[in-house]
């Protein structure tokens, strides 16, 4: 297993820091089982509160764009690439994904697959491959038009441009934006921010919000009503309240 | 019956629903939700009234979510019926035929964003202080919001919003789309009298028609929705026609 591909670096206070960085001879399948592998590793320990992801001054797992695939292996890619995206959405933890460079193609996909993205400012976004006839194909065309609206995601699949992160910003894309240099850092604060909530609210409710999104208003909320319920039953609501109450700091289980 | 946590208030053909349930901070509890469904019974059949404005003013607070000191000690079913309960509210503002604008004149936590979120258009303060902070709490929202915020702001800002816990400003809330339009204080509620009584001088017919429609939009494929959109449109604007 080339783990170089996307390293690890675990943090004191429970984050994971996963490096994907640019690679110019590796395969998209060879990153994605390399991914795979790594985030549900990660997604299995229970000291691993977080997960941040980012790339090298390269870009964010920016490899070459495929050329020359039979049909039966462009398949089976989308349908690997779809599945891991899936469990990417599946881990239960918070996980975000920090941009200093360009962020496209597959960078762009594993991205949405996550919570949300922050950047600095001399990051740039993108699904260039329509140049050489190729369409995204790890859930990418779905994530981004729900996410910045059917017109903008054509926009930007139909010209293959990239966009700067300002603009990104502007479409809501990524959620923030730093100063180039310090949105590792800022990264890991916020993501250590988040770690200090309660793990069981914060995996309730994310499952909950991508479940409620594609089903009507009314069945959507009954699953809410339910998930609301559930909180009633754990620790971390009783120490959350509590703490509130005696204007402390909770110290949540996640149990 | 009298109400204890608002007061009603008709002018120009805009009723006026003012949350003060009597402490520093208005708390969605129980008999607040109750009072709120009655009172937008009310307004709805009041006939004149053509819109409703939903707010905390001149308090300092739109609503600060639920009574944690209440809350601490629910079990899951007591949890269970005061979902039932926040969501039937939400509901009946949603299908209310008048447009309900919320004017969000402070803070706006938890159950009391997920209010907001129920009504057509946010107008807020430049203090607004805006969140949901039950990731810090241990729980989620229960009020409709895990599923209103995502449609309003997009999932990734409605997940960073839920996971943080933060506290918004109006700028941020302004740039995320979680509000419409912000006004400083100083002419917050002449500006929110102003575009309410704008609106309410449009017919009725067509306001909830619109409202109607547009609320169908979010659940239907484009197919459906045009074919409710032609039958609601041929009935409506023969209506008006009739009475120019």
């Amino acid at each position: 297993m080339p783990e170089r591909l996307c390293t690890i670096q675990p943090t004191v206070s429970g984050i994971a820091v996963l490096t994907i960085p640019g690679n110019r001879t590796v395969s998209a399948r060879e990153l994605l089982d390399v991914i795979h592998h790594q985030t549900s590793t990660l997604a299995g320990k229970n000291d691993i509160k977080g997960l941040l992801l980012t790339g090298s001054e390269d870009g964010f797992c920016r490899c070459p764009v495929e050329s020359s695939l039979t049909i039966h292996d462009a398949a089976t890619l989308s349908s690997v690439g779809q599945q891991v995206m899936f469990s990417i959405e599946k881990i239960g933890k918070p996980c975000i994904v920090a941009v200093d460079g360009e962020c496209s193609g597959l960078g762009l996909e594993i991205a949405l697959a996550c919570d949300f993205i922050v950047a600095s400012r001399t990051a740039r976004f993108g699904f260039p491959g329509i140049a050489a006839g190729l369409i995204p194909y790890c859930g990418g065309s779905q994530r981004l038009a729900r996410l910045v609206g059917k017109s903008k995601a054509k926009e930007l699949i139909y010209s293959g441009d990239l966009i700067d992160a300002e603009e990104a910003h502007r479409i809501g894309l990524i959620n923030r934006l730093y100063p180039h240099g310090q949105t590792l850092a800022q990264a890991e604060e916020l993501i250590t921010h988040i770690c200090t909530r309660s793990p069981n609210a914060i995996r309730i409710g994310g499952e909950v919000v991508n479940a409620g999104y594609d089903i009507d208003l009314q069945t959507a909320c009954m699953l809410e009503r339910d998930a609301f319920a559930l909180c009633f039953s754990s620790f971390d609501q009783r120490e959350g309240m509590q703490a509130f109450l005696d204007k402390r700091q909770p110290q949540f289980k996640g149990e | 019956m009298p109400y204890k946590k608002l007061r009603i208030e008709i002018m120009n053909r805009v009723g006026y629903i003012l949350l003060d349930a009597g402490s520093r901070f208005n708390k969605l509890s129980i008999t607040t939700i109750r009072e709120l469904r009655r009172a937008v019974a009310q307004v709805e059949e009041d006939e004149s009234a053509n819109v409703i404005v939903l707010s905390g003013y001149p308090g300092e607070s739109f609503a600060a979510g639920a009574d944690i000191g209440q809350m601490v000690h629910f079990s899951p079913i007591d949890a269970f019926h005061l979902a039932e309960l926040g969501q039937s509210l939400f509901d009946q503002i949603e299908s209310c035929p008048k447009p309900v604008i919320a004017a969000l004149n402070g803070i706006t936590m938890g159950g009391g964003c997920d209010l907001a979120m129920s009504c057509d258009i946010r107008i807020a303060a430049g203090g607004l202080r805006i969140g949901h902070s039950g990731a810090k709490l241990g729980i989620i929202t229960g009020f409709c919001g895990t599923h209103k915020l995502p449609r309003i702001v997009g999932k990734n800002y409605a997940r960073e919003i839920f996971m943080t816990s933060e506290i918004y400003s109006a700028a941020e809330a302004l740039q995320m789309g979680l509000v419409d339009m912000v006004h400083n204080e100083n002419e917050f509620w002449q500006n929110v009298s102003v575009f309410a009584e704008r609106i309410a001088s449009h017919p009725l017919t067509a306001l909830s028609a619109a409202k109607r429609l547009i609320n169908a939009a979010e659940d239907t494929d484009l197919r459906t929705g045009c074919l409710l959109e032609r039958e609601t449109a041929t009935h409506v604007n023969s209506l008006h026609g009739c009475n120019q």
